[in-house]
């Protein structure tokens, strides 16, 4: 690991002023789970990191029928998937969030960490897309709310400015939710998703997104828009599917091809639909 | 830069450069070389330590992200000859052969139980997932954890 | 027996538990030096140019090397590696040159500040495309490569071992079938993975005597190795493998040594330490050889099998100097455990530009025995017969004979291992279905046989010092590499000497301290090793009761060994403490006779024969055959392709289980690791290169793919074994993946003719036979 100057910093101001300092050469370090490893490996080398974790509300996790669930930026997996309202209220969340890494790292890693890193197979994402969560972010010009449907902007890239500071993920309540997260990896436990999937229905509405199987982890508004008022039954999961064509992007890799990935998809988003009739 | 965090419950002041990790403090400046290096990436848990009690990877924590924390590794595990539960049911089962995972897998167990006292055996076979062992099969790690939470209850 | 056949738990427990033993990568020495490696990133290619010049400028950087400045050829069966690449790399990850530095950080930088011209040459990656006429000939020079005479390199290809068997006659035999089968299988590059990484240490004192401290299985055979590559004389060359953390095959030989000890040669007396990065240890240490087989099979109207055709292709990678006696292994086991007149088996090492292949667990038999197992079933279902009776008919059994001639030893327990497997598992009973139509259950079996592979007169020795309190040292050089070695030749020592466990320690893994081991592979420690420490025990005692016999004024013969003490037979209150006896016999008249007592025992196994060199018959071409059987229940998801390994059941024939649980503990962790190379583990390569070297891409199995297993013993006796006892630990391993295989047949109807069952596959297969 190349050298670096360490903050340790007590409030988001002062986050904020370190990274106004130098811009493109800091990086914040929240769980550090995937950075360290980036900067063990050489693809990132900032002159600065900027620990958060000692940031006061940081780590909160509430929840409120009106307010919904706020999970703050430090909160790690493990507290979250464990949280009494994530898994009564959020269980596709607390689902999610288990079948990140191993419990060792999910005793330091966040769902906000998970979201920033914005890869297109962030287990958590897909809650978060299905649940319209709001990432929190204060900048330069104040405080901001970022919906995670307008949050990725490509493989590693987010629509975070510089020198912001995201304080937590803000998801809304619904109370009559029906949902699932599912899952296909090569291993049972402690893989990276091959593809991941998660539904919900709140009244007549669906909501579906998928992970792994475009530049960043994606809603399917066609898909969506097609079983929008319609009964599942197996001719609606049928026409469903063969819209999933059209909505996805997936590619070759060391892990699938292009080919299982869209197989899974389906497989996956039929799981979803499955489990809400 | 200077830190100040609890390792095996001595309060200790340290000076160590930021770049450096949790694990590379603990073996090189401590000598606690109990925690060690099987990928460097968090996957297969051989540096598995306690952080504020819970298991984490000391191969991707920076060793001045423990400042201010409690820290207890293998070494802290026992009092003098007195073994932990854990370290006696590990032995007693045939819970270990070549020893390489044996501190790292001995930790997550430690900070299942602490968190869980009565596991059930699917709770700990996840638990122990991220401590990758390729001499047991993981039978008797999975019966030493079973054991030492019997003891212990 | 009071120690023999007991379950005693591990004499290196509390070192284990809790992190006190130190392993090499825990070592520290004094004036460390860290060496960084700079690798080649082509397959194949001619170095032109190296230029070290930045590398050696670079602040903290005390020594380079590069390949030229050690050109000597060196291997265990054939000469054919060099440590660094001298004239052209091989594969991708070859060494080319390495520094030392004061830092790993440093030595990594600088090693990177090294510069390499190639010109990158047509690079080879399949082994049967490497045996073609036209194809790039990967060592031009190997016709004057030194070769152990039992091989036979063919030079001008890329062939280094051509091991023929010639039994009986194929084609008459093939005339008469009433069916003849033929199949192609293919098994890929896997790695052992062991959690401990390869590392060493080498430094160099004033008179030029040599310390290696390496994570290695056999001190003795890397200190051969190392003495002939570099010229030090064994008497200089000390070997010390403090602890090893896990191995299965990967640290049997020499890797990284080889890269420090050049360097250690410029550094005045400084230590240099080399630890294998998870990635290095992936692409730069041993891989387990991917196979190529076929088979044609000839069956008579009964189910017996007249004749079998078969050829194995093994991909070895840039170097085979320990490959080759993969192939010739395979080679002489062609069949398996079975018993067939006619045998007409092709076993090629080949060279190719992929990773350098090595031992791994059950070498060769885990791979062949994939094609092998998967056969019997299929044989079975075209025949219309149940697939457990077809290997009973064919089975080896004592009085019939092995694939070379050899009678088949009256102790083989192969039909009693597969009986107790098809019984636990309920091999006849269907699996109960799950209630999710997606999700089909099966049941599968397999049978499995292995011989240490090593030369006839690999040999053991031990030595046991008496103290003057009743305890004793045991000092040999089996390693315990996790296996339990150290436990069980206690237990052995204990059982001969009449002395408790807890009053033995055992020394291991020094060359200047501990007798010669020839090597800790081929599970051939138990009883190679035991029987050395059973006739140290004997030497002890002849010497104790010849003693005894003394004060007591009795006969020799009449006295034994019982409860630390000499005692007479025939009136066990006449008896003296072997303590009193440690330091030798005080007469009464004060006179002291004999001195301390050391006992030495030293061991070769009998008879063991040679091939004959046209046909590969031999009479006794091993020690033993170990015998053994899988049972497993499976689980496929139809839609996403994973498989579940419900239950596993193991039954082995180990002659006597001198400790029992390990016995059961070594079973249980080739059930896990033998499902891993099932459904999980393949390299997985571009052009040679590695694209999956961690264990983010290389998954192996986790607790939670443990399936439920139930581990029995069969216990034949082993006629020179100590206390009867074979070795198991690698056989443990074979059937595991075609027991998967055929229950994943029985739940799909589809037949797999290459590992592993991934998700993909499975799905791309049930799609295949859905059409």
């Amino acid at each position: 690991m190349k050298s670096f100057e360490y903050f340790k910093v007590k409030t988001v101001a002062e986050a904020i002023s370190r990274l106004r300092d130098n811009p493109d050469g800091s990086h914040i370090l929240n769980g550090g789970t995937d950075l360290i490893i980036r900067m063990k490996e050489n693809h990132l080398h900032p002159d600065r990191v900027i620990d958060i974790r000692g940031i006061e509300g940081f780590s909160d996790i509430n929840f409120s029928e009106k307010e919904g669930l706020f999970i703050g930026a430090c909160v790690t997996l493990g507290e979250m998937a464990h949280h009494k309202s994530v898994v009564e209220h959020y269980s596709l969340l607390a689902d999610a969030a288990e079948m990140v890494g191993s419990g060792q790292i999910r005793n330091a890693a966040t769902m906000t960490g998970n979201l920033c890193n914005a890869s297109p197979l962030a287990d958590t994402a897909t809650p978060a897309l299905v649940l319209n969560a709001v990432v929190i972010v204060e900048g330069l010009t104040g405080e901001k709310e970022i919906p995670v449907n307008e949050f990725f902007k490509g493989v590693r890239r987010t629509s975070l400015e510089k020198t912001d500071v995201v304080k937590g993920i803000r998801i809304p309540y619904e109370a009559n939710l029906q949902g699932s997260f599912h899952k296909a990896s090569r291993r049972k436990d402690v893989d990276l998703s091959t593809v991941c999937a998660s539904g919900v229905k709140i009244g007549d509405e669906y909501r579906l997104a998928l992970g792994a199987v475009a530049p960043t982890p994606i809603r399917l508004p066609q898909v969506e828009k097609f079983l929008r008022g319609k009964e599942i039954n197996q001719n609606t999961i049928k026409q469903a599917l063969d819209l999933i064509d059209e909505e996805i992007s997936p590619i070759d890799d060391v892990r699938s091809t292009k080919e299982f990935r869209t197989h899974l998809a389906k497989v996956l988003v039929q799981r979803c639909l499955e489990q809400m009739v | 830069m200077k830190i100040t965090f609890t390792l095996n419950m001595d309060v200790i002041e340290h000076e160590v450069e930021p770049n450096i990790t949790l694990l590379k403090m603990l073996r090189e400046d401590f000598d606690l070389t109990g925690a060690k290096e099987g990928c460097g990436g968090g996957e297969c848990g051989a540096c598995t330590i306690l952080l504020n009690g819970k298991p984490v990877v000391s191969c991707l924590m920076l060793a001045v992200q423990a400042d201010g924390q409690e820290i207890i590794t293998i070494e802290g595990l026992a009092r003098g000859e007195v073994l932990d539960e854990l370290q006696k049911t590990f032995i007693s089962t045939g819970a270990l052969q070549c020893g390489y995972c044996t501190p790292g897998m001995i930790m997550t167990a430690k900070g299942l139980l602490a968190e869980n006292p009565d596991p059930t055996r699917e709770e700990i076979k996840t638990a122990l997932s991220g401590n990758l062992c390729r001499c047991t099969g993981y039978k008797r790690i999975i019966e030493a954890v079973e054991s030492a939470a019997k003891s212990n209850g | 027996m009071k120690y023999v056949g007991k379950s005693i738990v591990r004499v290196d427990g509390v070192k284990k538990v809790t992190g006190d033993l130190k392993f090499v990568d825990d070592i520290k020495l004094p004036k460390m030096l860290y060496a960084g490696v700079k690798r080649s990133p082509h397959a194949h290619a001619k170095i032109l140019k190296i230029n070290t010049i930045l590398a050696e400028r670079h602040p903290g950087v005390r020594a380079v090397v590069t390949g030229k400045d050690f050109p000597k050829r060196a291997g265990l069966y054939l000469a054919d590696k060099t440590f660094f690449a001298v004239d052209k790399v091989r594969f991708a990850g070859e060494a080319v040159a390495a520094v030392a530095a004061d830092t790993v950080e440093i030595a990594k930088e600088a090693a990177e500040l090294i510069e390499v011209e190639y010109e990158v040459l047509k690079s080879i990656h399949n082994a049967k495309e490497a045996m073609k006429k036209d194809a790039p000939i990967i060592h031009p020079a190997l016709g004057d490569y030194k070769v152990v005479p039992i091989f036979k390199t063919i030079p001008g290809t890329n062939i280094s071992e051509h091991f023929k068997l010639r039994k009986g006659n194929v084609e008459a035999a093939f005339e008469k079938a009433y069916k003849i089968f033929e199949k192609d299988f293919y098994v890929p590059h896997i790695q052992h993975t062991p959690i401990e990484n390869h590392v060493a240490i080498a430094q160099f004192d004033r008179e030029k005597n040599l310390t290696v401290w390496a994570s290695c299985q056999s001190p003795y055979a890397v200190r051969a190795a190392l003495s002939d590559a570099f010229d030090v004389p064994l008497h200089k060359l000390r070997v010390i493998s403090p602890a090893v953390g896990g191995g299965f095959g990967a640290k049997a030989g020499t890797t990284l040594e080889g890269i420090i000890i050049p360097l250690a040669m410029k550094v005045g007396n400084r230590p240099i330490k080399l630890t294998y990065s998870r990635e290095d240890e992936f692409v730069s240490s041993y891989v387990r050889q991917a196979l190529h087989s076929k088979f044609k099979t000839a069956v008579d109207k009964n189910g017996k099998l007249l004749a079998v055709q078969n050829e194995f292709i093994w991909d070895g990678g840039a170097f085979t100097e320990y490959g080759v006696n993969i192939a010739k292994s395979a080679g002489f086991a062609a069949v398996g455990p079975y018993d067939v007149e006619n045998i007409h088996c092709d076993s090629y090492a080949v060279y190719t530009n992929n990773p350098v292949g090595g031992p791994y667990r059950g070498f060769g038999m885990a791979e062949i025995h994939f094609g092998i197992e998967q056969n019997m079933d299929h044989i079975a279902r075209e025949m219309g017969m149940d697939p457990i009776e077809l290997r009973k008919i064919n089975a080896q059994k004592p009085g019939g004979t092995t694939a070379t001639g050899a009678k088949v030893d009256a102790a083989c327990g192969l039909e009693e291992c597969l009986d107790s497997v098809v019984n636990e598992i309920d091999y006849h009973t269907p699996s109960e279905q799950p209630a999710d139509p997606n999700k089909v259950r099966a049941k599968g079996v397999a049978c499995g046989m292995k011989a240490p592979s090593m030369p006839n007169n690999a040999g053991s020795s031990a030595v046991i010092r008496l103290n003057e309190d009743g305890s004793a040292f045991l000092s040999v050089s089996a390693q315990d590499l996790g296996q339990g070695s150290d436990t069980a030749l206690t237990q052995i020592a204990a059982e001969g000497l009449q002395i408790p466990v807890e009053k033995i320690t055992i020394k291991t893994g020094d060359t200047d301290h501990t007798p010669y081991e020839w090597q800790t592979v081929a599970s051939r420690i138990t009883y190679s090793t035991g029987n050395a420490i059973v006739k140290a025990c004997d030497d002890i005692k002849s010497q104790l009761v010849n003693l005894a016999s003394q004060k007591l004024d009795v006969l020799e013969e009449e006295l034994i060994l019982d409860d630390e003490h000499v005692v007479w037979e025939k009136d066990p209150s006449k008896r003296v403490p072997i303590k009193s006896l440690a330091l030798g016999l005080q007469l009464a008249d004060g006179s002291g006779i004999h001195g301390p007592i050391i006992g030495r025992g030293t061991f070769v196994p009998e008879g063991v024969l040679n091939f004959d060199s046209e046909t590969g018959l031999s009479e006794k071409p091993v020690v033993f055959w170990t015998y053994g059987a899988y049972g497993v229940e499976i689980e496929v998801d139809k839609q996403t392709g994973n498989i579940k390994v419900l239950k596993a059941t193991t039954c082995f024939d180990v002659g006597k289980a001198i400790n029992p649980e390990l016995v059961k503990a070594q079973c249980e962790g080739a059930v896990v690791q033998g499902l891993g190379s099932a459904i999980f583990e393949e390299i997985i390569m571009k052009d040679g290169k590695f694209r999956n070297p961690n264990f983010t891409d290389y998954k192996i199995p986790t607790s939670g793919d443990m399936p439920e297993m139930t581990i029995k013993i069969a216990e034949n006796p082993q006629y020179d074994g100590p206390y009867g006892a074979r070795g198991m630990a690698e056989p443990a391993m074979i059937p595991a993946a075609p027991s998967i295989v055929n229950a994943f047949y029985n739940a799909t109807g589809i037949a797999m003719n290459r590992l592993p069952l991934t998700p993909e596959r499975v799905v791309n297969a049930l799609r295949e036979h859905n059409k």
